[in-house]
């Protein structure tokens, strides 16, 4: 079955690092799509990735798992994955899992931009 | 969302173009202009329905139809003719194995539109049942058939997996008489992929346990092994799980556990209710990831609760999540109940947004009987580690 990619906003900070747009929710309905539009951004050599949370209300582990996914495929490239402005649900859930061991929080993307340059 | 495909086999240029482009604002649709093409279009991607002309140049759609079922991969594709022959003829050759529908032209549009929908629709369902009845098949298969039992101890069980939830794992091993070694953990994902991961997942908690055991009596160790068996192994690369490993001694009223970002359990006495605050990193992430073990020993009367994310993540009237607080004081209500589960889950369901529960729910409350005539003088639990604040006196031995 086709999947559309189109849900989630990218936009590019250096040729190898992208900012996106996490938008309201991360979950097992669209956790497919992130992994399409991400999959897409790393075939063409993006290999840090801004993950802006600031609208996100839901983060369930089929979203979070698709994010562990790309962390898995970039990683061993010296790519990495950092979360800004994490809005409290999902503040909970890296809490949970203490991912934070693993994924670099910023304030903003603004803030994340700059440590990324 | 991922939209259905459809493929549009017509000669007629023009109303190949208006039924891809109104057809085009529901699904994803792709065109040929006969049969051969038709065929090409599938061989190059299935599609989840065919709508298809009869009359054409070079392969009829009979002759593409007769072709497709022919195959196993394409003899169950939902299909459609569109033809301007009405005759009763013709339309008794069409109404043959494998062709769903038969619409003559000239068609109403809406209506074509309404029958791919119920098509569609019939379709989606049909797969829904078939991967709930293998989902129920492989969630009851991962559950032990007995629970553990020790003096001085009651325990209380509560799964009730979801058709389309998530993966929950529960184990238990006796290793050596009157050690217990409970397994709780959820793999991440949704629906039949997480349920086999799981499945496959518990396979290799299982012999991982059983080799180590004979080695060591650290639930930190056996974590560090699953977690590097996650991130070693191809077939599990996309496997994430939380993870949370007990080690039961009920005659010394000691618990052990390592937790790889599992949901914390509570700990619960006549004192109150709490977290049971330590974790670490959950597994498939960190190959060098470190896991620590601590120790809480079990007061009479007192009860650690063990659960999933499906009761965390449970959607309230309040239009929260349930969570830490949430589940806290749904224990401390449950607590002194004769079936403490039971009332738990009565107590989430009456605040619940909707009587039901979202997603797999696993619930495992294990008390200490009380003694009564020393109950109110004893402490509330107390928390040390081996590793931590030189409490460390209390850790399971070997």
């Amino acid at each position: 079955m086709h999947t559309t990619t189109m849900n989630f906003q990218i936009e590019p900070v250096t040729h190898d690092t992208v900012v996106i747009r996490i938008g309201k929710a991360l979950d097992f309905r669209n956790a497919a799509d992130f992994k399409a539009a991400a999959q897409e951004q790393v075939c063409s050599g993006v290999r840090s990735f801004i993950l802006d949370f600031n609208d996100t209300g839901i983060l369930d582990s089929t979203g979070l798992g698709s994010i562990f996914s790309l962390y898995r495929q970039v990683s061993p490239m010296s790519g990495q994955v950092v979360f800004a402005s994490v809005s409290r649900p999902v503040q909970v859930v890296v809490q949970l899992t203490r991912t934070y061991k693993v994924f670099r929080q910023f304030p903003s993307v603004d803030a994340a931009r700059e440590a990324l340059r | 969302m991922s939209r259905h495909s459809i493929l549009i086999v017509e000669d007629e240029h023009t109303l190949r173009r208006i039924l891809e482009y109104r057809l085009g604002k529901q699904y994803d649709v792709r065109t040929a202009a006969n049969g051969e093409e038709g065929i090409e279009r599938v061989n190059e991607q299935l599609p989840d329905l065919i709508i298809s002309d009869i009359m054409m140049p070079k392969m009829d759609g009979f002759a593409m139809q007769a072709a497709l079922q022919e195959r196993a991969d394409t003899k169950a594709i939902p299909f459609i003719f569109l033809t301007a022959k009405a005759d009763e003829a013709s339309q008794l050759r069409g109404r043959r194995t494998g062709v769903d529908d038969y619409i003559t032209k000239p068609f109403d549009i809406d209506q074509l539109l309404s029958r791919v929908d119920r098509l569609l629709q019939r379709t989606a369902q049909f797969q829904n049942q078939l991967d709930a009845r293998i989902g129920k098949d492989f969630s009851e298969k991962l559950m032990p058939k007995r629970m553990p039992e020790a003096s001085g101890y009651s325990s209380w069980f509560h799964n009730s997996p979801r058709e389309h939830g998530g993966g929950d794992i529960f184990d238990w091993t006796e290793p050596r008489p009157g050690t217990f070694f409970i397994t709780i953990g959820d793999v991440m994902g949704k629906g039949l992929q997480a349920k086999f991961y799981a499945f496959s997942f518990l396979g290799y908690i299982r012999s991982t346990l059983h080799t180590m055991l004979r080695t060591t009596n650290s639930p930190a160790e056996l974590m560090k092994r699953v977690n590097q068996v996650l991130m070693d192994d191809p077939p599990l690369e996309d496997t994430f799980a939380s993870l949370l490993l007990l080690k039961w001694e009920p005659e010394k009223n000691l618990v052990t556990y390592a937790n790889a970002g599992h949901c914390r359990p509570v700990v619960i006495s006549h004192r109150g209710a709490e977290i049971v605050p330590y974790s670490d990193i959950i597994l498939g992430l960190d190959a060098n990831a470190e896991f620590k073990d601590t120790s809480l020993s079990l007061q009479p009367g007192s009860a650690l609760v063990s659960y999933t994310d499906g009761l965390l993540e449970q959607q309230m009237k309040s239009g929260g999540q349930l969570g830490e607080e949430g589940i806290t004081e749904a224990v401390r209500e449950a607590f002194g109940s004769r079936q403490p589960v039971d009332r738990l889950i009565q107590h989430v369901l009456d605040d619940s947004e909707i009587r039901e529960f979202g997603d797999d729910i696993l619930l495992l409350w294990l008390q200490r009987e009380a003694e009564r005539e020393h109950a109110s003088d004893r402490p509330a639990p107390r928390w040390f580690s081996p590793f931590g604040e030189g409490q460390g006196s209390g850790h399971g031995a070997a």
